[in-house]
């Protein structure tokens, strides 16, 4: 269970201070598909960033299974990124000059892993979301539905207990997104945290728990029982 | 976990092809430089140390500059313009003059001869003293000399001269050394032993005999019994040397002995130490009439000569000086004594400073090539921000970005350093080839001992990596979400 609690973020922009979140409360447990809806600027990145432990926020706390985030050093975030959290960008964010096989590859090569069993498991995780024929393949010789694909089983390669998804569709069309969120939705099975940012409102109607947030605060918590 | 960064860096620097070339060719010139100058300046100390360990430090030299001269250390005319073109004898002497060469030639000098005979001394050299005319009154008379300073065991006189040389078929200027009795006697190392491979040794000193180096008589084609003219003046071939074993390796030799540069080159060694430097490896290239017989029929053209000493062991050099100053001032003659000593500290100093001028601008060079890496790295350092992101996002630590920069900028540095190494070895094998001659002191090679090696390399890394260091601390620095928003 991931728990937010009243959790302020405040960016200084210079002179101007911009309230991007402000009070927010959140539960999400495991073995869910969350939904965060927002207009722009509501502050969804600025939550999937806290809760998945690459920022902190300026007031309030993030909890995971009793571990106060906002507490550990960068070195423990770090660490606790690499163990508990796969991410999921609107952007992809896959290393140009790696292959698809050495970007699954990297959150184990940064750990203890050897070449060999890195490579191994990254085979197993492109299979999962069918590019095992993709492996050397660089990223801009990808399409950019192949390229979220390979930023999911990134995502998925060290077993983490969240996967966290900001707008991973916004730069797919609707076909394409679509599978992307089907497969993303699959992972509530194994008993992980699954929080997707998406303006999909079908996908949406799929979610255990959809979150309207305004202007930094949730407007809305919505949950729904939904046939698997 | 420190391989796989290690990988990922060299994966890195392999993608990023052209900037990585440009920044490993700023390190590899700076290194370049250093190599080279530091082997060579090594390799030339050592040439010149081991020169002079060859002649012994028991050894005064007596140049004929006059005592209270120009330079009352007497040094200056043993270095003129070393330092302003780099070689010892860059002091051109006067062209030999042409037109009053003659048989009947006589100069001043040798129509004063005095003589005080003596009777002392042994074998060949006995008899043909007997003979001597005796040489000119502003000379060392050397035996005079011996008796004199009771500390010197040894003595004796080395001249050298540019001559035209006519051998009927062939002719050009030549070197002609004209090294005295005693000389031949005391000194005969300094001449590479002077071993006649044919023919005799002098045999008088009334008649023109010339002993031949090697390479003169197989440019002139002389043989034993061969006439010669030397500025006109008939002689005959008596000997012919051994070849010495230094001067196989210079180039320079035979089909540019009677050319220009071969001229310059003689007229190169115009001053005592670089006659005395030039006479261990040039015998093969000189023509030798004795100092007896020269002042005689070829006088008035000798550039220089120097009297050589050899002081007794465990006598102090220095109070060996005052004596030999004393004696000179008696015997009415000009001269001043230095030490082999403050020829090798002169010659030495000279180098150290040239090695260290050196040495300082390749430091210079090693210095912009780390700028260099430091600018690329922290260019490298804004371009792959959001490759930082997306490294911390997956589980990167600080440290981790950090090393990742630092084996980058690091290899960068080794690599520069690697190939600085084996073009700067290259460059001074080549620098040798071309220096050694005109450094005059004979063949040397350049001195690329593990030391360098070592210190090379390492000094590259470890200049890669501290250019690396302060873009790599602020790689490692950055906010996540803020490298992720980077372009
Ligand atoms: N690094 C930052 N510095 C300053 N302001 C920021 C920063 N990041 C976000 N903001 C501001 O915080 C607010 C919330 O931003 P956030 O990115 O969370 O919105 P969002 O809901 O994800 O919007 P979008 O749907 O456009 O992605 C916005 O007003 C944004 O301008
Ligand atoms: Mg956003």
């Amino acid at each position: 269970m991931l728990v937010l609690n009243d959790v302020h973020k405040t960016y200084q922009m210079g002179e101007t201070q911009v309230l991007a979140l402000r009070g927010v409360s959140l539960e999400l447990p495991p073995a869910q598909l969350s939904v965060i809806m927002g207009h722009s600027g509501s502050g969804k990145s600025t939550l999937m960033h806290l809760a998945g432990c690459l920022d902190v926020p300026t007031s309030g706390s993030v909890e995971y299974g009793g571990l106060d985030l906002t507490t550990l050093s960068s070195r423990e975030r770090a660490d606790f990124r690499s163990s508990e959290v796969g991410f999921v960008f609107q952007k992809y964010n896959l290393v140009g000059n790696l292959t698809a096989l050495e970007n699954v590859a990297l959150p184990l090569l940064l750990r203890n892993a050897t070449t060999k069993q890195a490579h191994a498991r990254a085979r197993e995780a492109l299979d999962l979301v069918g590019l095992q024929d993709r492996t050397t393949h660089r990223p801009a010789k990808l399409s950019g539905g192949e390229q979220q694909r390979v930023a999911i089983a990134r995502a998925l390669v060290n077993d983490p207990t969240m996967i966290l998804a900001d707008e991973p569709t916004g730069n797919l069309d609707t076909v394409t997104g679509d599978r992307i969120l089907e497969l993303l939705s699959q992972f509530r099975a194994d008993d992980k945290i699954v929080l997707v940012v998406t303006h999909n409102p079908e996908i949406a109607e799929t979610a255990d728990l959809v979150v309207y947030l305004r202007d930094g605060r949730v407007e809305s918590q919505q949950f729904q029982e939904v046939a698997r | 976990m420190k391989l796989n960064l290690f990988r990922l860096a060299l994966k890195n620097i392999r993608s990023r092809r052209t900037r990585s070339w440009l920044t490993i060719l700023g390190v590899l010139v700076g290194v370049t430089a250093v190599v080279a100058l530091l082997s060579i300046g090594t390799g030339v100390q050592e040439a010149v140390l081991q020169q002079f360990e060859d002649i012994g430090y028991d050894i005064i030299l007596i140049s004929p500059m006059h005592a209270g001269g120009t330079a009352p250390g007497a040094m200056g005319g043993f270095m003129p313009g070393s330092t302003a073109d780099g070689r010892f004898g860059g002091q051109m002497p006067t062209q030999p003059d042409f037109n009053s060469s003659s048989p009947g030639t006589f100069s001043p000098e040798n129509l004063g001869g005095s003589s005080s005979e003596d009777e002392t001394g042994d074998g060949q050299f006995d008899q043909m003293r007997e003979a001597l005319a005796r040489t000119a009154s502003s000379s060392l008379d050397t035996e005079l000399l011996l008796t004199q300073v009771p500390q010197l065991i040894e003595a004796g006189t080395l001249g050298t001269q540019i001559q035209p040389v006519d051998t009927g078929t062939t002719s050009g200027f030549l070197r002609v050394s004209t090294p005295s009795l005693d000389f031949l006697e005391a000194f005969p190392s300094v001449l590479g032993g002077f071993e006649i491979a044919s023919g005799s040794f002098f045999t008088n000193t009334t008649e023109n005999q010339v002993i031949v180096g090697v390479r003169s008589a197989e440019l002139l084609r002389m043989s034993v019994g061969d006439s010669i003219s030397i500025n006109n003046i008939p002689f005959t071939v008596i000997g012919i040397l051994e070849a010495s074993d230094q001067s196989s390796d210079e180039d320079e030799g035979s089909d540019s002995v009677l050319s220009g540069q071969g001229l310059a080159q003689n007229l190169g060694s115009g001053n005592s130490a670089d006659l005395l430097l030039r006479g261990l490896t040039n015998t093969d290239d000189s023509l030798f009439v004795l100092h007896e017989r020269a002042s005689n029929v070829l006088a008035g053209r000798t550039m220089s000569a120097v009297t050589i000493t050899r002081v007794e062991s465990g006598a102090s050099i220095s109070e060996t000086k005052d004596a030999i100053n004393v004696a000179i001032g008696q015997q009415d003659a000009t001269g001043t004594p230095i030490s082999i000593q403050e020829v090798a500290d002169e010659i030495q100093g000279t180098l150290s400073l040239i090695e260290t001028v050196l040495a300082s601008i390749a430091a210079v060079a090693l210095i912009v090539g780390g700028v260099g890496l430091m600018n690329t790295m922290y260019t490298s350092v804004l371009e792959r921000t959001r490759e930082i992101g997306i490294l911390k996002s997956v589980g990167a630590r600080d440290g981790q970005v950090m090393t990742l920069f630092l084996i980058d900028s690091g290899l960068m540095g080794l690599i520069g350093g690697v190939l600085g190494l084996i073009l700067g070895s290259i460059l001074s094998l080549l620098g040798t080839r071309l220096l050694g001659p005109s450094l005059g002191v004979g063949s040397f090679s350049p001195i690329i001992d593990a030391w360098l090696v070592g210190g090379v390399l390492v000094f590259s890394f470890v200049l890669g990596a501290l250019s690396g260091v302060w873009p790599a601390w602020r790689a490692s620095r950055l906010n996540p979400v803020d490298a992720l928003a980077a372009e």
